[in-house]
């Protein structure tokens, strides 16, 4: 149960992520953010879709899972 | 020489053993599991130079815009009614069912030649990626027209990757490929952040209201830059289509529709075609006008998205040439009887390094595209034929299979005598491998007729 709760929000995590990696440029063209401010958001967002991606694969392998 | 060829296919055939069956009802798979397979299939680290070149060769927006639409429409035709219903009614892969075609001598023969392109396709990758490691340590990548190495930096890289890849792929294939499921979907996004945020620079306004103008004078302006062929439309039209030629056309994907319901499936590659050879392309030709036309994906991936951006080409150089090196290894396992896994790998990653360090397959990606398409097209004629042209004609199918040919002769000089016409026939090398099926398909049913009637 617990395994199952720890994979959904790893998931919910990797799919927000995502959505920052979309949403930081559309800001940046839109010129509500600096290029700095977009590159950096869009590296961590990406560093953050890669870590709840992968952690929501392996927790689905584990026998606690589900 | 026979004895060789025997034990040659014997060595084959054990290693595909395990897809020697045709698929049973139980195992076929839900159109949705297609959809999703596809949508993560054509993003690669190539995307990131085909897209750019689309720019350099001149090409104007609309013509792109309608080329790719178009081609890219031919192209999931092709996969609907040429290569999923065959896949769809024999429920065997290309290889099995060559083999009932053309005889295990044959397919041996189409097997290396595949491997040898392979090679290539994952030497182009690794090129495409040591552009960005280049960018961190300040080696100039080669320029447009090169062909050999230009600098003992640029070789020092390219084996540094191709070894790291290599390695990689031989400890651990299936981990890395579980891998590239997740770097999939963020390389896409790689590529639309990448043109939205170099949109301001190009100077298109907020409220997009320039933004065809824009395209139309600073990116896709049908100015071809110095040196490169000016292509239009149906340069355009005929690249999308034959880009997965191998794949459609060429018939190797019936290892993926044997496992569909029904042949209409073919129709969900456009999940994937759509986002990677027309989203991801129309993207890397805005990038590389920010960059001022330069053909340096690794540049132009820093100076649109960052350090991101160096990482996303690092990634789909390697996530996209672990595959295509491991299937290089399968397919010359077929020469290398008794081989251990590793050491197949290690050596299609060694002939990949070489050709990697050759910079002319990544700089004339659109004609190695144009020529490994071309290079296997006539088997997928061949197959064709004797799958939907001889019943009609009342020609006896799979006669090398109940003759036990080794060779079918028939298979074999059409293949090469299409290869050689081809070569001489008076069109762009995009157009040839149209007339060239039409010309195999013809042969093969005139040459297994004439035989019959013997």
């Amino acid at each position: 149960m617990k395994g199952r709760i720890l994979k959904d929000l790893a998931g919910l995590l990797a799919l927000l992520s995502l959505a920052a990696c979309l949403a930081a440029p559309i800001l940046f063209f839109l010129g509500r953010i600096t290029e700095g401010s977009f590159k950096t958001t869009f590296l961590v967002a990406s560093i953050g879709w890669f870590v709840f991606a992968v952690a929501r694969g392996s927790s689905g392998k584990s026998p606690a899972a589900g | 020489m026979p004895s060789r060829w025997t034990s040659l296919a014997a060595a084959m055939d054990k290693l595909y053993e395990f897809d020697r069956e045709a698929v049973t009802p139980d195992k076929l798979q839900s159109g949705g599991k297609f959809a999703g397979l596809f949508a993560g299939e054509h993003v690669a680290a190539t995307e990131f130079v085909i897209g750019a070149f689309f720019v350099l060769h001149g090409i104007g927006a609309r013509d792109l815009l309608l080329g790719l639409l178009f081609g890219n429409l031919l192209a999931v035709l092709s996969w609907t009614f040429v290569c999923a219903p065959i896949a769809v009614r024999t429920r065997l892969t290309l290889y099995w069912y060559l083999r009932k075609i053309a005889g295990p001598g044959v397919t041996s023969l189409y097997n290396i030649a595949n491997a040898f392109l392979y090679c290539i396709l994952a030497g182009a990758m690794i090129s495409v990626s040591a552009t960005a490691v280049g960018l961190l340590f300040g080696i100039p990548i080669p320029k447009l027209g090169a062909v050999l190495p230009t600098s003992l930096g640029w070789v020092l890289i390219v084996v540094v990757l191709g070894a790291a890849f290599t390695t990689m792929a031989i400890l651990g294939f299936s981990k890395l490929s579980r891998f590239a499921e997740i770097v999939s979907p963020w390389i896409f996004l790689v590529f639309i952040a990448g043109a939205v945020a170099v949109l301001p620079r190009l100077g298109v306004r907020p409220d997009l209201g320039n933004l065809w103008e824009v395209l139309t004078t600073k990116v896709w302006n049908g100015v071809a830059v110095a040196g490169q062929e000016k292509l239009g439309f149906w340069h355009v039209l005929f690249f999308a289509w034959f880009c997965n030629l191998a794949m459609h056309i060429g018939l190797s994907d019936m290892a993926l529709f044997r496992y569909a319901r029904k042949w209409t499936y073919g129709l969900y590659t456009a999940f994937g075609v759509y986002p990677g050879h027309m989203l991801a392309w129309l993207a890397s030709g805005i990038m590389v006008a920010a960059i001022g036309r330069e053909m340096h994906p690794g540049l132009m991936a820093y100076e649109a998205v960052g350090a991101a951006g160096v990482a996303g080409v690092l990634l789909a150089g390697w996530t996209t040439a672990n595959p295509t090196l491991y299937r290089a290894g399968l397919a010359l396992q077929t020469v290398t009887p008794g081989w251990p896994r590793w050491k197949i790998t290690l050596l299609a990653g060694t002939a990949t390094t070489v050709l990697a360090s050759f910079p002319v397959f990544f700089l004339k990606l659109l004609d190695y595209v144009a020529i490994y398409g071309l290079v296997l097209m006539p088997i997928g004629a061949i197959v064709f034929a004797e799958h939907w042209v001889f019943p009609r004609l009342g020609i006896e199918q799979y006669q090398a299979e109940r003759k036990g040919w080794a060779f079918n002769w028939a298979a074999l000089a059409v293949w090469l005598g299409t290869l050689a016409v081809a070569f001489v026939l008076p069109l762009h090398l995009y157009f040839r491998w149209l007339p060239g099926w039409f010309i195999a398909l013809t042969a093969y049913t005139a040459l297994m007729a004439a035989r019959r009637t013997k």
